[in-house]
């Protein structure tokens, strides 16, 4: 039994950063590098940006888990689009 | 003029409590309604529109919302869309809502759609059961967009949507999920009914700006695109009733 190669580890974590309730991002992106993994997008908050390390922990306790995600400042409109 | 304002992909959580309301609190100095693009939440659950809702309780303008795949993913859609219309949020699904403003009446269309893809590399109605439910589910709520557009008799029509209804608004997706996000029935129903604006989110790495094919502005406000709380279109009544007289 070996691991499974790469493309299908790394989209085991997308689908359960997509699916567990923790998260439930679907537009993450996930890439596997040696002991490495990186896991980058936008979440809503700090809570699920925190989540996102944990499944990936939980998923690949082998890896070091990089945890790029943002959690962006929403600011107010910051100006208007006419569009007629 | 009349101000909308917009957002999609808001994912609110129990973590959220707090998050939005700052901004939204401002809303009614630079909009005349907010319009609220689906995945309003991030399971679908009653209590996540609970926190939604205190979020945007009596922020002073008009909102009207269709709701997202996110929030029909824990079967509690119906219980989601009390909860926010308890807090004076119109939910339309194939239905269609008048804002009466001072001097102009904005009708929102709103359906949350579907997917299928886009013309020359789109699903069809055809083989299997599976698929042909999938298509229909796109067909059904292309069909009840056009009929809604068609009933709006106001001076500005907007169609709210959830899922993409052209490619424009989807550059920098992957290709590959493009049937994912949207459909060109969505597109094909605004052109025929005649429209001013439509908007829509559920793609959070695509882009603001597109059209349609027959000329409707198209606006993707998923949170994580226009980078903001919300958007703000203006939109001139006299040029909408002036397009529409003319195309008729």
């Amino acid at each position: 039994m070996t691991d499974a190669p790469g493309p299908y580890r790394e989209e085991s974590l997308r689908q359960a950063l997509a699916t567990d309730p923790r998260v439930m991002e679907q537009e993450l992106d996930v890439s596997i590098a040696g002991d490495r993994v990186v896991i980058s997008g936008t979440v809503p908050t700090e809570d699920r940006r925190a989540a996102v390390t944990e499944v990936a922990r939980e998923r690949f306790p082998d890896l070091q888990v990089d945890n790029r995600t943002i959690v962006p400042t929403l600011p107010a409109s910051g100006g208007e689009e006419r569009v007629t | 003029m009349i101000r909308i304002a917009a957002a999609g992909d808001l994912h609110v959580g129990a973590d959220s409590e707090g998050t939005l309301r700052p901004a939204l609190m401002e809303i009614a100095e630079d909009a005349d309604a907010f319009l609220l693009a689906g995945d309003l939440t991030k399971a679908g659950l009653e209590e996540e529109a609970h926190v939604l809702a205190n979020e945007v309780e009596g922020i002073g303008v008009p909102m009207v919302a269709v709701l997202g795949n996110h929030d029909l993913h824990s079967d509690q859609a119906d219980r989601v869309r009390g909860r926010l219309e308890d807090a004076g949020v119109v939910v339309l699904e194939g239905e269609t809502h008048i804002v009466h403003l001072p001097g102009a009446s904005l009708g929102v269309a709103g359906v949350r759609g579907f997917g299928g893809g886009f013309a020359g590399a789109s699903a069809t109605e055809f083989g299997e059961p599976e698929m042909k439910r999938f298509v229909r589910v796109t067909i059904d709520a292309a069909s009840a967009l056009r009929a809604g557009l068609d009933r709006l008799t106001t001076d500005v029509r907007v169609a709210l949507l959830h899922y993409a209804p052209v490619r424009d608004t989807l550059h920098g997706e992957p290709p590959e999920i493009y049937p994912f996000l949207g459909s060109y029935l969505l597109a094909e129903a605004v052109d025929t009914a005649g429209c001013d604006l439509v908007l829509h989110g559920h793609a959070h790495r695509g882009t603001e700006w597109g059209i349609t094919p027959g000329g409707v502005p198209v606006r993707n406000v998923a949170q994580p695109v226009i980078r903001r709380a919300f958007a703000v279109y203006t939109l001139d009544p006299e040029a909408a009733v002036a397009r529409s007289g003319s195309s008729a």
